[in-house]
């Protein structure tokens, strides 16, 4: 099974830690125990060789100049989407490289819903949205004079009330947009049902995979999406990296946002012809030495092998969801109790120790989570909660991680039940 | 365990578990929510000034972290009998000594939320 295996073909969480040296090193004094990879993966050795490498023998400005190295730079660059590419099962030809799955979503509400929306029409989105999928849709429907309608969470538990999706679509709604897994509640969406349900009406589905791409297999073909948003830093890519892919005839209807250099045809002094397939949406000079990390980044993630990610993960979520409520009984659970319905991610609250003294106090142990909205405060507005504390897996987390969160846990109780 | 208890110190918790000067002024001079974007915390405070510009009562009411709501509890005490500009002039260093520990930057902001929204309440008033 190579390097990163056991014997039974799971994936070993110990091997795999030796490939980030972020665990040798001893933030304020104690080993880390980094449970906050939905914020930001941490960065495999690889990944930095890698764009050492690029920069330090390919380096030129990609798409330009007629020397040797300027095309190997090219080269680099151009690999580096192919094998991104392959990553999500897509043609290269339709994966726009951008600066952050932000403005990925950001490209698709301004350019398609320039287009596309007129007054009146519906834009669906969940109450449980990251505000990166939200804030743009809020503006664009804004703009052109559109609603914007919302498939509505449990009160509760926050769940996405997938059966009024049934209802909802008699809005004969023009874009559906929402993530594949939510950054809060963890929970997988039904793709290829709300797809079909979307395509009846002649929707099209928008999807931030942000939470998805690093934690389980993605075919972006199997989904039923017409436009995926991907950021690379949740892959161990480095921080201005992300992208979205479009099928080509909806690239072609899209307008560019941003115009400038590397996405024209010819230029006039008046007016300008911009060049076709994703170049377009990539004006100036492109973060090359980001795709050749997320390239590195993507080998390394296959060879883990995305299914051994996603049941490893699963492992780990299903010991936070069982011990959570023995250790912290006043411990809300947001999302399903289901691991198996989840990706990666546990977020609770708990009226006796607000997320934040949580996270400090979890903090004295090393250990890392996230503790507020995680951008996406109209959900815990919808749950009455000033915040949440989320803990979040990766291929490199052990039962000695879980050990240290559930020590800081008991900490906390020892303090705030004095 | 070491440490801990030099933030979540006794007076902290106890101002947390039952704050000072809870609840709502009948007839508030002026009243403004102060919110702490990154970790949520958000208060209501009230203030009831006389013509000299003195507080002569003050109310809150608010969730979030230990700190913020210690600290709120904290300077609302402080803020009764004080003149607006002697409330304006008050910084950070004297939220430290009523809270009785020196806040790290990860939590200065749940801190300072209760004085600063005071301040930017007075601040209001002057505008008006």
């Amino acid at each position: 099974m190579g390097a990163w295996h056991n014997a039974d073909g799971t994936l070993d969480p110990v091997k795999v830690r030796a490939e980030y040296p972020i665990f040798k090193t001893q933030p304020g004094g104690r080993p880390l125990h980094y449970l906050d990879s939905a914020a930001t993966g941490q960065r495999p050795q690889r990944v930095v060789d890698a764009v050492s490498k690029y920069l330090f023998t390919a380096n030129a400005n990609p798409h330009r100049g007629a020397y040797t190295l300027a095309q190997m730079a090219t080269d680099g660059y151009e690999a580096a989407r192919a094998r991104i590419a392959t990553y999500l099962n897509v043609p290269a030809s339709e994966l726009v490289m951008l600066g952050s799955a932000t403005e990925a979503l950001n490209l698709v509400a301004r350019s398609w819903g320039k287009v596309n929306l007129r007054r009146g029409d519906v834009v669906l989105v969940t109450e449980a949205e990251h505000h990166a999928n939200l804030i743009p849709w809020q503006q664009i429907t804004r703009e052109m004079d559109a609603d914007l309608e919302f498939i509505p969470v449990d009160d509760i538990t926050g769940e996405i009330l997938w059966d009024r999706l049934d209802s909802l679509m008699k809005l004969k709604p023009k874009m559906i947009a929402l993530g594949h897994v939510s950054n809060v509640l963890g929970s997988i969406a039904p793709l290829a049902q709300i797809a079909e349900a979307a395509h009846a009406v002649g929707a099209l589905l928008c999807v931030d995979g942000c939470q998805a791409v690093a934690n389980m297999p993605v075919s972006i073909p199997d989904l039923g999406a017409d436009f995926y948003a991907f950021s690379a830093h949740k892959m161990g890519g480095l921080f201005a990296g992300g992208g979205l892919w479009a099928r080509a005839e909806l690239l072609e209807q899209m307008a560019p946002i941003e115009t400038g250099g590397d996405m024209i045809h010819s230029v006039r002094l008046r007016d300008a012809e911009f060049t076709t397939g994703t170049q377009r949406f990539e004006a100036g000079t492109p973060d090359a030495s980001g795709a050749v990390a997320l390239a590195a980044a993507c080998d390394l993630l296959d060879e883990f092998g995305r299914d051994k990610i996603h049941a490893h993960e699963a492992l780990m979520i299903e010991r936070v969801l069982r011990e959570l409520p023995e250790v912290l009984p006043d411990a809300r659970i947001l999302g399903p109790r289901d691991a198996n319905q989840r990706a990666g991610l546990v977020a609770f609250s708990s009226d006796l120790i607000h997320a934040h003294d949580l996270a400090e106090i979890l903090d004295r142990r090393g250990v890392a989570i996230r503790a507020g909205f995680h951008c996406a405060q109209p959900l815990h507005e919808q749950l009455e909660l000033s915040a949440s504390a989320r803990v979040s897996v990766a291929p490199f987390t052990t039962h000695d991680d879980l050990d240290a969160l559930f020590a800081g846990l008991r900490d906390a109780r020892t303090v705030f039940e004095g | 365990m070491g440490g801990m208890d030099d933030l979540y110190r006794e007076q902290i918790l106890e101002h947390h578990r039952r704050p000072h000067n809870q609840g709502t002024l009948a007839t508030p001079s002026v009243s403004l929510e102060g919110r702490n974007p990154n970790c949520g915390d958000v208060i209501n405070l009230q203030l009831q000034l006389d013509d000299a510009g003195v507080v002569t009562d003050v109310a809150f009411s608010g969730r979030g972290c230990a700190i913020s709501q210690a600290g709120t509890s904290l300077i609302t005490d402080e803020l009764r009998g004080k003149r607006v500009d002697e409330i304006l002039a008050l910084n950070s260093p004297f939220v430290m000594e009523l809270l009785g520990v020196e806040v790290g930057p990860t939590r200065i902001h749940c801190a300072l939320l209760g004085l600063e929204t005071a301040q930017k309440a007075i601040a209001s008033l002057g505008s008006k």
